[in-house]
């Protein structure tokens, strides 16, 4: 087993999670129903807890310590796809990307739990628990938001049209595709794109939102190789703002 | 707006500074009630309310309004419209005596969920289920069926069908509860580097 | 939980006259029975007033509350912190969430108390109006804002109002990590680098007048509550929970070698009570009025939350569906 292609595997998803983690949390205190509020920054809390697990993972294989891998490295050794990295924009924007994202993940997870490397498929069965929750309240928002009011519809839409092509950059082959699904660690962003859609599909189509033909679309890459958009350095600079207050102080 | 939280200053104007729409009537929604089962053997008992727009909504967030920190394996919820409460009362006084005996009814039986108050100030239990055709006469069996010693001060019943239960593959969304161990006081031991600081400080 | 510092106006208790003298007897009766009250019990308008009166303003202190601490969740310095800082705010909303619906079963709905708080009518604990410069201010809010709110709180669930004091006692037993979690920050920042200490005893500076104003204004000056003493509305006077409050955490903070910005600060250990610099009450009443540097703020932050929920709220809701004042 080759640890280059699996500390790539698990790089790019624990900095998803860290991403996309930080980026809901800024909805606290912010929601739009105080329920709401709640639910979301669990789904943070979890996202945030299962990049540290990863990490974790990762110093076993003889990377640096969680802490020192998320907080102080710039953007482009950050692998996560350009999706988890954008503003908030407004709740249409925040629960389409939740949407998109969780999809993904919990199918990606499930892959996990059989994955020959013992470590992530032991976690995977307990990701795919928590994300459980996360595909539930998705779902359960973008049925009920994306077949009420004109408007919310409108937005949604919108937040869709948006959203698609950066969530197709989820998929972004690894160098490594091959080598993980011939050792049996993962069986591939294609496969995991395939079913995204089919789940995607059997959603929106419950709802009077449109789905452009997947054809029609040009997936935004470049994540995965540190390639990122103008928000993630910002962001990161943040994340890190009190630790470089005093690089050798443990808070 | 210039502020020291970077988020606010990420914010949006929103319409008119200063203009306050006031809310209409509704605009949190009606409310529904939340049962939470702690463990495995033992009875649902209310926990609290959530507002939320319908039942499915409401069952997603009182996931997380009521069970992210306590032990928890189910939960269910119900519109508060669809409790029927009988009186209340207090001191050696048992419900029971002011529930009127309603003969059997005409109509469909259906299954009703029956929770009782057992004391003043706590929160009601779970308690079985009877079949009735209406609510009084849910109240009526129950005083039959679970007749008891002990003073009941209040019964709610609610029709089974109206209940958002936790489905089987939903039992899941427990699993990692326990892990979470950032939301215990006992993560936060701290006792030994204080010691070491005193006695640095005191030498 | 962030309560505390609750402003009541003054009574006039002649409004008593109106009630029924044999109602209100047996209610009274209960009370000192020890027995909770509930929403379908009778009551006196001037308890349902003054008890909505304080759970709202309650309620408002957590959501508001929210806004200091939760800027410093991006930013929060590691994993260990960062989970900590997420749940522990959330708890502050979720706290909002309760108190709100134990307000709600007193006949005043969610509605009206945010247009009430949005529009500057109601109060919030007014320690929220000063800012968060640095990471260490965060620190004091969830150790000592706490540590105080507690004092308050662990008071008020031994009070009547059968639906508060449920919420209470889930608030205090989802609170116990808060304190925890803060004092935890504390002793890491007290026994770290020069700079960390440094930081932490600016905090202090900046927080103790605030934190001094939290339980309200001295016996002295407040307002007559004689009658909601004895309904168990409230719990403690304003002075005895400041005297409780420095008890348990000025040895604490002196211990870590931190210095209270107030030269007179002691405890007389003839009568057992401490004495300090008399707080500023004026200034205390200019913030609280809407004079304070954050009051502005922390009002548009949460219209704007508000309002830019609008349009998901007004997606949802059916037209079918009727308010009822939830249970319990």
């Amino acid at each position: 087993m080759d640890n280059l292609a699996l500390k790539e595997l698990l790089y790019k998803i624990a900095d998803d999670q860290l991403i996309l983690g930080h980026r809901n949390s800024e909805w606290t205190g912010m929601g739009p129903l105080l329920e709401e509020d709640i639910a979301f920054s669990s789904m943070a809390q979890d996202k945030i807890g299962q990049s540290h697990a990863l990490y974790s993972i990762l110093h076993e294989l003889g990377e640096q310590d969680p802490d020192t891998i998320a907080f102080t490295r710039n953007a482009e050794q950050f692998h996560n796809c350009i999706l988890t990295e954008l503003p908030n924009g407004e709740y249409d924007f925040s629960l389409m990307r939740h949407f998109f994202y969780d999809t993904a993940e919990i199918i990606r997870f499930d892959m996990l739990t059989v994955s020959s490397y013992k470590p992530l498929a032991e976690l995977a069965v307990k990701v795919r628990a928590e994300l459980r929750y996360h595909t539930l309240h998705a779902n359960t928002w973008i049925k009920q938001l994306g077949n009420a009011t004109e408007e919310s519809i409108a937005r949604l839409q919108r937040s869709l049209d948006h959203a698609l092509p950066y969530a197709l950059g989820i998929f972004e082959e690894s160098p490594y595709e091959k080598q993980l699904i011939a050792d049996g660690i993962f069986e591939g962003e294609v496969a995991l794109m395939e079913n995204w859609k089919n789940r995607v599909e059997e959603i929106i189509e419950q709802t009077q939102l449109h789905l452009p033909g997947w054809s029609t679309l040009n997936p935004v890459y470049g994540g995965r190789s540190g390639k990122h958009s103008e928000h993630l350095q910002p962001l990161l600079d943040e994340m890190s703002e009190v630790f470089k207050i005093d690089p050798g102080a443990e808070w | 707006m210039n502020s020291l939280d970077p988020r606010v200053n990420r914010l949006p104007q929103v319409g008119q500074p200063e203009h306050v729409e006031p809310k209409a009537p509704l605009d949190q929604f009606g409310t529904f009630e939340v049962f939470v089962q702690p463990k495995e053997g033992k009875p649902f008992q209310h926990e609290g309310i959530v507002h939320a727009p319908n039942l499915e909504m409401a069952f997603v967030l009182a996931k997380e309004a009521f069970t992210r920190r306590f032990q928890c394996v189910s939960l269910y919820v119900v519109d508060t419209r669809n409790v029927y409460v009988s009186a209340m009362t207090e001191g050696n006084q048992s419900v029971f005596e002011l529930i009127h005996d309603t003969p059997e009814q005409p109509g469909e039986k259906e299954s009703y969920e029956i929770f009782f108050l057992t004391k003043r100030g706590k929160q009601h239990i779970h308690i079985g289920s009877v079949t009735a055709a209406t609510p009084g006469e849910a109240l009526t069996l129950t005083a039959k069926d679970y007749k008891t010693d002990k003073i009941i001060y209040n019964v709610w019943a609610i029709r089974t069908n109206d209940i958002r239960f936790t489905k089987p593959e939903e039992q899941e969304l427990w699993l990692t509860l326990p892990e979470k161990k950032f939301r215990d006081a006992s993560a936060y031991k701290a006792g030994d580097k204080l010691k070491d600081f005193l006695e640095k400080v005191n030498n | 939980m962030y309560g505390g510092g609750n402003t009541f106006e003054g009574i006039k208790t002649d409004s008593l006259a109106q009630e029924d003298p044999v109602k209100l007897a047996e209610f009274e009766t209960r009370i000192e029975r020890g027995e909770k009250i509930e929403p379908t019990d009778w009551m006196p308008q001037l308890y349902r007033k003054q008890l909505i009166r304080m759970i709202e303003q309650h309620a408002h202190s957590e959501i508001i509350g929210a806004l200091p601490e939760g800027t410093w969740i991006t930013r929060a310095p590691g994993f260990k912190r960062k989970l900590s800082l997420m749940a522990k705010v959330q708890d502050e909303v979720g706290h909002a969430q309760l108190l709100y619906s134990a307000a709600e079963t007193l006949g005043k709905s969610r509605e009206e108390m945010i247009n009430d708080l949005i529009t500057g009518k109601s109060k919030y604990s007014n320690i929220f109006n000063y800012p968060a410069f640095t990471w260490a201010d965060s620190c004091f809010i969830s150790w000592l804002v706490d540590a105080g709110a507690i004092v308050n709180q662990l008071a008020n669930a031994k009070g009547s109002y059968g639906p508060y004091c449920r919420a209470l006692d889930r608030i205090c037993a989802e609170e116990s990590f808060h304190l925890k979690y803060g004092h935890h920050c504390v002793i890491y920042l007290a026994t770290g680098t020069e700079k960390q200490r440094q930081m932490f005893q600016e905090a202090l500076n900046r927080w103790w007048p605030p934190m001094m104003h939290f339980f309200g204004p001295s016996d002295k000056i407040s307002a007559h509550t004689e009658v909601l003493m004895k309904w168990k509305v409230k719990m403690s006077s304003n002075d005895d929970m400041r005297n409780q409050f420095l008890d348990m955490y000025v040895p604490k903070i002196w211990e870590l070698g931190f210095t209270i910005p107030d030269p007179l600060l002691k405890k007389n250990t003839d009568t057992g009570r401490w004495e300090y610099t008399e707080p500023d009450w004026q200034e205390f009443k200019r913030v609280i009025n809407g004079d304070g540097p954050c009051n502005k703020e922390r009002l548009e932050v949460r219209r704007v939350a508000e309002e830019r929920g609008r349009w998901v709220r007004e997606a949802l809701k059916t037209p079918k569906a009727t308010y009822v004042t939830p249970l319990a």
